[in-house]
């Protein structure tokens, strides 16, 4: 039986691809503000690379997770301890970060095994408490609540001087993981996820192995984040425990939600839309809009997002990546096509 | 395939050969573009409106008055919900999308702290970044060349409230209520070092930005014996914190950090709130300094509201005097350099506002003084002169 990738036209993606790559070219000059977008679209790329691990969790296996924020600070605090403390070199600490953090994600798993659903979600909330406290405890090397500056990267004798050069080397990562994610999906691993999330009775009749497949969901899951951790924090250059709080948690769930649930495409499309949305479409209406809905400049932000979530989960349930597909077949049929397959 | 890659392609040249903006960014012939970051929707949004508010009312006035060398002045306000990573997209924005001249006021520690390899990066100076944490001055950190704080730091408060206390009652035992976070971080270095200078051990109990619930610290307080609780908050905690005693019949004698400096405490906490001191870096609003009677003719003159009037309005304007002398000694052809090297021109400056302030190339510290205010027939009256 062919899998859905298999049915999928795949010639866009070299061309996807080459675009990822000329787009900065092309933004630069266009506008001199080229730096800020290039800045935005950085930190999209990390959270993609979070939130597709999020998605192989929550989207395929079933299994919500309310502490990504925590997951993506460990790798953070991991890796800058690690490179500028300890001493290794970036590329190391992009190996053992991500594996780091796939442990604690592995450890996190254990709960998982007895309770689900939103019970699930408060144990992994509360996982992003301790990890905050921890952080603070340990001030020795993570600086406590004072936070941790961070150096520049160094990937293989080139220095990642600014915004230009992260580009690069972040979206070489979003396209690997993109790559890496569709296969997991594709692969024995993935359908044992999905057939957890489908029905566990079911999935365990068939011989899946319940315990082992979770944990290795969270397992994987871990692995992104700390990957995005590791960027996060030689992105930035400074990190403290204010950067991941409970709300970027849901952020990382929104994002999966509005971009459909259990498809990395989705994942990838949703983050984007949230992260351009936040930081460039929504700042250009915000001062009107704001005096027309009688609503403080910042609290604008706050009631467009609260009004994106209510409408996709009501009109739009499956999500961007969804809404995507639906045209596509409407296009494929017309003008053949009933007219209820749109909407 | 072929015409896919040619309107990339052709697209690319499109664009090739667009603008590129030359000179100082953020200075016209007639402007000057500055970029100011607050906590608009977040923990602390009720500073977000006042700080800027206050400074705006500064430098509308300087404007009115032909502005800086000709040019108005400007002021653009981001949100950053108290999130450092928002905090940076919002310096990225100002500097790079607006092309502001330099950043004033950025709220919050961990804000501003988040901003230091983008000064660093870019060269913008961060005037008066509104944070009493003394690491803002600490000139072996990171971008600090760039960075010119004004405030009194919470260390230095801290000790400066336990050597009153001890002053006036040798025998007392002080507790330390903490935000646990840069701020209480701060304030448990300044009470590190009095306990060593005093042989003293202070009771410390923490809690979290935007608690509510004091009931578990201020019963930690009343079990340890303490005569004299400092409360480092803002509003909302020392105000719950003297109640929740008060409901216990536990009754010390209440101080506070510099941001419990508002009226609103003596408002709210009523007749417990009575005798509350705190410590103040500048000029009261209430005195009779050039810099306060300037700011109440203003505030007069521009009907503002008496709940707004405080010292985060205050504050706003009395930081705004900085900026605007900054901006003074860069000259008529100003640039991020000129302004860096005419702030650290300042030699006991007199503001008006704040006691004299001197800058330095080694130097960023600000104002290094302050002196105790306390809370009698719901007034607040100065009780010491300026200490150190």
């Amino acid at each position: 039986m062919k899998s859905r990738y298999q049915d999928e036209n795949l010639k866009w993606i070299p061309i996807l691809i080459i675009a990822i790559y000329l787009f900065p070219f092309l933004i630069k000059n266009a506008t001199f503000s080229y730096k800020y977008y290039l800045y935005i679209l950085n930190m999209a790329g990390i959270y993609i690379i979070l939130t597709v691990g999020l998605d192989l969790l929550s989207g395929f296996t079933g299994l919500m997770s309310l502490g990504h924020a925590a997951f993506l600070a460990i790798g953070a605090y991991t890796s800058a301890i690690l490179v500028d403390q300890v001493g290794l070199p970036f590329e190391l600490s992009l190996i053992i970060t991500p594996l780091i953090v796939g442990i604690f994600g592995f450890l996190i798993g254990f709960p998982a095994l007895r309770i689900e659903g939103m019970y699930l979600g408060l144990t992994t909330m509360g996982f992003g408490f301790i990890v905050k406290r921890l952080i603070i405890a340990l001030r020795e090397w993570t600086g406590g609540s004072a936070g941790l500056q961070v150096s520049k990267a160094s990937f293989f004798g080139i220095s990642i001087k600014n915004d230009w050069d992260n580009y690069f080397l972040i979206y070489t990562f979003v396209i690997l993981a993109v790559i890496i994610a569709r296969r997991i999906v594709q692969s024995k691993l993935g359908r044992a996820f999905m057939a957890i999330r489908d029905s566990e009775q079911a999935a365990q009749a068939s011989g899946i192995n319940l315990a082992k497949y979770k944990m290795l969901s969270f397992f994987i899951s871990g692995l992104f984040a700390g990957f995005a951790g590791v960027l996060f924090a030689h992105t930035n250059h400074f990190i403290s425990t204010d950067h991941f709080d409970i709300l970027l948690s849901i952020f990382f769930i929104v994002m999966v939600l509005v971009g459909g649930i259990g498809s990395i495409y989705g994942a990838v499309l949703g983050t984007l839309f949230i992260v351009l949305m936040e930081n460039l479409f929504i700042p250009m209406f915000e001062e009107s809009m704001a005096q027309i809905i009688h609503l403080k400049a910042g609290e604008f932000q706050v009631f467009i997002f609260g009004l994106i979530m209510l409408l996709f989960i009501i009109f739009q349930p499956q999500g961007l990546y969804g809404m995507w597909l639906k045209m596509r077949i409407y296009w494929k049929l017309f003008p053949f096509n009933p007219r209820k397959r749109f909407t | 395939m072929k015409r896919i890659v040619s309107i990339i392609i052709l697209s690319t040249l499109f664009w090739t050969g667009c603008e590129n903006r030359e000179g100082t960014p953020g200075i016209t012939d007639t402007e000057i573009l500055i970029g100011n970051i607050q906590d608009l929707s977040g923990p602390i949004k009720e500073l977000g409106l006042l700080i800027p508010a206050g400074s705006n009312m500064y430098l509308d006035y300087i404007n009115e008055q032909g502005g800086v060398h000709g040019r108005q002045i400007k002021m653009l306000v981001e949100d950053h919900q108290y999130n450092p990573q928002k905090s940076v997209v919002a310096a990225k924005k100002l500097i790079e999308k607006d092309q502001v001249f330099c950043l004033y006021n950025v709220v919050g520690t961990s804000p501003a702290e988040a901003l230091r390899p983008i000064l660093e990066e870019s060269g913008v100076p961060l005037i008066a970044p509104a944070t009493m944490s003394s690491s803002m001055a600490d000139m072996s950190r990171q971008a600090a060349q760039y960075i010119f704080h004004t405030d009194a730091g919470y260390d230095l408060q801290t000790r400066v409230i336990i050597d009153y206390i001890l002053e006036n009652n040798p025998d007392a035992v002080i507790g330390l209520c903490y935000q646990d976070d840069d701020y209480g971080a701060n304030a448990l270095q300044g009470c590190a070092e009095a306990e060593s200078n005093h042989s003293i051990s202070v009771q410390k109990e923490a809690f979290q930005r935007g608690a509510t619930d004091f009931v578990g610290q201020t019963m930690n307080f009343m079990k340890g014996g303490c005569t004299d609780v400092i409360i480092g908050g803002i509003v909302r905690e020392p105000v719950t914190i003297m109640k929740t005693a008060q409901a216990m019949n536990y009754k010390p004698n209440f101080y506070g950090l510099m941001p419990t400096v508002d009226p609103r405490v003596g408002l709210l906490a009523g007749e417990v709130g009575e005798g509350f001191i705190a410590p103040y870096h500048a000029y009261y609003p209430d005195s009779d300094e050039s810099g306060p009677t300037l700011y109440r003719e203003l505030c007069d003159k521009n009907n503002v509201p008496a709940k707004m009037r405080g010292i985060y309005h205050y504050y706003g304007f009395a930081t705004a005097h900085v900026l605007v002398e900054g901006l003074r000694r860069a000259g008529k052809f100003p640039t991020r350099e000129r302004l860096i090297k005419g702030l650290e021109t300042l030699n006991n400056w007199e503001s008006g506002v704040f006691p004299p302030i001197t800058y330095s190339r080694n130097d960023h510290t600000g104002v290094e003084s302050l002196y105790l205010l306390q809370l009698q027939g719901g007034k607040q009256i100065a009780i010491t002169d300026w200490r150190n």
